[in-house]
């Protein structure tokens, strides 16, 4: 950049600046938009669903009360919310570690099962391999749609397997499928949001479980 | 911390506006990524005690959830050695994002030392703030504990938004171009402040070659203890005036 005092000659330099915090504004409000979108979508959507919620919970605590071990499972970005639930469960910040398992992290079980018998069977197999009457099952979709999650939910069911499912939008196929007991609907057409609403209901739903089960040790 | 009534569905750590106060360095740090996403850069992304929260930022940005956004270069890093890995790895110019907390040392040793390498960073956490300087961007949540936020939507929903943003600063490509880079022999910006330098290897007893802002240059250490390969150093007008932090070399 030249030294001379000619900054005038440049005026794109001062315009782009001036667009710069133009657009600083802009993402900043919309930021701000977002932000609240996603708590009210969270704080609704943990209200209309604190009944299921409940119950789940319950079921979920009864199994673990019993010996029975979680199984969690999702695609994608949804993968990776299947295994920090895995680890809630397990390493939980309070309350009594759980035996609980994602079935996204093994990538040579993962791969295995992809290349040899079809990515549609990648979590139902490992639950034929794992999963045993009183187990539970949680799988996450923003669509509710994905085929892995729908074959994993039928097989849990012929297991005597407890299905929970997270889905968004209007549900999907596990919302109608009659093979997820419990299913949570975040009502958004935003994968993010949906995302964001249920990381929520995963962490309501561990707090109910574990509420649930200091009950019945204190009782 | 004990069990809350089971009625007790408050979302952790979510003060709604507190959340909001952080939409302006959010919008700060998308700028910076777009800006060197545009340059060529791959963004590395740590989480040494939420790995999971590494992987999800990383597949958002390859494999983004609109059709016909562009997928950009984000590799999740799962590595004991994580400095050790990334100083190979990583290029001047790439961007770093970190999800943790302050106390983690491996993130206490990492970003700091991504500044000598010539990276950006972006620093998502809660609990107490790191010291102030070490990452360009700190998006903090304030009032929850940080394994609840870990557990909760808290940290997703800083990363879904910096997704969301720098792709609204990719509409606008005129203002993508990266500010210039300081190209004097003596730089006025530079040399009045100290920067982040890390040790390659001894010049002689007095002098040493590190590596700052991703460029190989030569500093006289005699103001300085003894430094090796690894020590991360203060220097400030071609002089190292503190060794930061001990060889992680």
């Amino acid at each position: 950049m030249s030294d001379e005092p000619t900054g005038f000659l440049y005026p794109f330099i001062e315009r782009e600046e001036l667009d710069l915090a133009g657009l600083m504004t802009d993402l900043t409000t919309s930021a701000q938009a977002k932000i609240r979108e996603s708590h009210g979508l969270q704080t609704a959507t943990l209200d209309r669903c604190a009944a299921d919620l409940d119950r789940a919970g319950r079921a979920m605590a009864e199994r673990f009360e019993r010996g029975g071990r979680l199984f969690t499972f999702g695609n994608g970005g949804s993968a990776t919310d299947a295994a920090r639930t895995a680890d809630l469960f397990r390493h939980p910040p309070y309350g009594r570690p759980l035996p609980a398992s994602s079935l996204v992290e093994d990538q040579a079980v993962l791969t295995a099962l992809a290349n040899d018998v079809g990515f549609e069977l990648v979590f139902s197999r490992q639950l034929i391999a794992r999963a045993q009457d009183g187990d539970i099952a949680l799988g996450l979709s923003t669509s509710g749609g994905s085929v892995n999650l729908l074959r994993a939910f039928a097989e849990a069911q012929r297991r005597g397997v407890l299905t929970v499912g997270l889905a968004g939008y209007q549900g999907g196929a596990m919302a109608s499928s009659g093979d997820v007991e419990h299913c949570f609907v975040v009502r958004s057409d935003s994968v993010h949001r949906i995302q964001e609403s249920q990381a929520a209901l995963v962490f309501a739903l561990w707090r109910t479980v574990e509420w649930h089960l200091g009950e019945r040790s204190d009782a | 911390m004990s069990p809350r009534a089971p009625g007790d569905l408050s979302l952790p750590g979510v003060d709604v506006d507190a959340l909001a106060s952080l939409a302006e360095p959010i919008a700060a740090a998308a700028v910076t990524l777009a800006r060197r996403f545009a340059a060529g850069a791959t963004m590395w992304c740590v989480a040494p005690r939420w790995p999971a929260h590494g992987r999800h930022v990383a597949v958002e940005f390859v494999h983004p959830v609109i059709m016909g956004k562009r997928a950009l270069p984000a590799v999740h890093l799962d590595d004991e050695d994580v400095v050790g890995s990334l100083r190979l790895l990583g290029h001047a110019g790439d961007i770093l994002l970190a999800v943790g907390t302050a106390d983690d040392d491996r993130l206490a040793t990492l970003l700091p030392r991504s500044q000598a390498w010539g990276l950006a960073s972006v620093w998502i956490g809660g609990g107490p703030h790191p010291a102030p300087g070490v990452a360009d961007h700190v998006l903090w949540i304030d009032g929850a504990s940080p394994e609840e936020l870990g557990a909760s939507a808290g940290f997703v929903l800083l990363y879904h938004l910096l997704w969301e943003l720098t792709h609204v600063v990719f509409e606008h490509p005129g203002l993508v171009e990266p500010a210039p880079d300081c190209t004097e022999e003596v730089c006025v910006t530079c040399s009045d402040e100290g920067r982040l330098a890390e040790v390659v290897r001894m010049v002689d007893d007095d002098s040493a070659l590190v590596l700052a802002d991703g460029h190989r240059e030569t500093v006289a250490t005699q103001l300085v203890d003894t430094v090796g390969p690894g020590d991360l150093l203060l220097v400030h007008a071609g002089t190292a005036i503190a060794v930061v932090q001990r060889g992680s070399a």
